[in-house]
């Protein structure tokens, strides 16, 4: 049986852009099978590059690295192991706006 | 601000290194920061693996190709860190903050510390690395030679390591042959592409 997919849509720099995630797949990923090249470089949850902020529904993030009850209360989101849960909206690079909120909070903000 | 060809006689505010690279456009305080997020990484990377080599034991193959894995990071540490400077930055005063920059996930012994569980950390820590490294190549490639071919060294060994934990954990976990191309190096910790200033360094 066919694990459940969700319309993920992305708000990015270069326009809208919206593609099928499965919910066992991290969102980064199904938009690079789709020809979305979004930043990154870990792929573990930690060094922030990836960062979006959800703007409609709910993610779940797979084993991140670091990731605070504070970036989840601001609805930061890490692409590079975020799942849907929903059909799902979210603007993309975010990487410095979630330095600057670690930051602020005293919190880990890899490449600051 | 300051250019190559403005910089002053006598002027040791200003270094001419750091306004050449500017001028072709690289932004040094972005390189500044990924450099010490990635030397971080080796810190922690020596730190850790030390721990992970330590529970490698009856693997004592595994425990010789981590321990140039380990030795190799320390080289890439040592590498970069005069680099840092020469660009105009420094290392925090704060272990704990240096950590805190890393880029990369603290490779923590698993748990259990069984020998799959510790290659795949090690497989992982590596592939972090190649991308970190990776990032530092394209963001210098044509623009800043000295930090470039620093960067370029330890990419190369770093894809090395990645070859040595996927021959290791294919062999360990999934009685697989994924050769690697590994020869033996000529001592622990060789770094043939990155050691320098052996002398300095030995």
């Amino acid at each position: 049986m066919g694990q459940r997919a969700y319309r993920v849509e992305l708000d990015t720099p270069d326009g809208r852009r919206s593609f099928d995630c499965g919910e066992g797949e991290h969102i980064w990923n199904a938009a690079h099978t789709d020809s979305v090249l979004l930043p990154a470089i870990c792929h573990q949850g930690r060094c922030l590059t990836c960062s979006g902020r959800l703007l409609e529904g709910t993610v779940e993030h797979d084993h991140p690295d670091a990731y605070f009850p504070e970036d989840e209360a601001e609805s930061y989101v890490l692409l590079c192991r975020a799942m849907p849960r929903s059909e799902v909206r979210i603007r993309t690079h975010q990487e410095w706006e979630m330095r600057n909120h670690r930051i602020a909070r005293d919190l880990p903000a890899p490449y600051a | 601000m300051a250019t190559a060809e403005t910089v002053q006689p006598g002027d040791v505010t200003q270094r001419v290194g750091v306004e050449v690279i500017r001028a072709r456009g690289v932004d040094v305080d972005k390189l500044i920061k990924m450099l010490v997020a990635n030397a971080a990484e080796f810190a922690s990377t020596y730190y850790y693996y030390t721990i992970l080599r330590m529970n490698l034991a009856g693997h004592e193959d595994y425990k010789e190709i981590c321990e140039d894995a380990r030795l190799e990071d320390r080289a890439h540490w040592e590498l970069i860190v005069p680099r840092i400077y020469e660009l105009g930055g420094h290392l925090p005063n704060d272990l704990k903050e240096f950590h805190d920059q890393a880029g990369c996930r603290a490779a923590k012994l698993p748990d259990p510390p069984t020998a799959v569980n510790i290659l795949t950390l090690l497989l992982e820590s590596e592939r972090c690395a190649i991308r970190s490294w990776s990032a530092v190549c394209d963001m210098t490639f044509g623009k800043d030679p000295g930090t470039y071919d620093l960067a370029a060294w330890i990419l190369n060994e770093e894809i090395e390591h990645e070859a040595w934990f996927i021959e290791l954990l294919a062999h360990e976990r999934d009685k697989k042959s994924i050769p690697s191309g590994h020869f033996r190096r000529g001592e622990p910790g060789e770094a043939p592409y990155s050691k320098n200033r052996g002398f300095y360094n030995p």
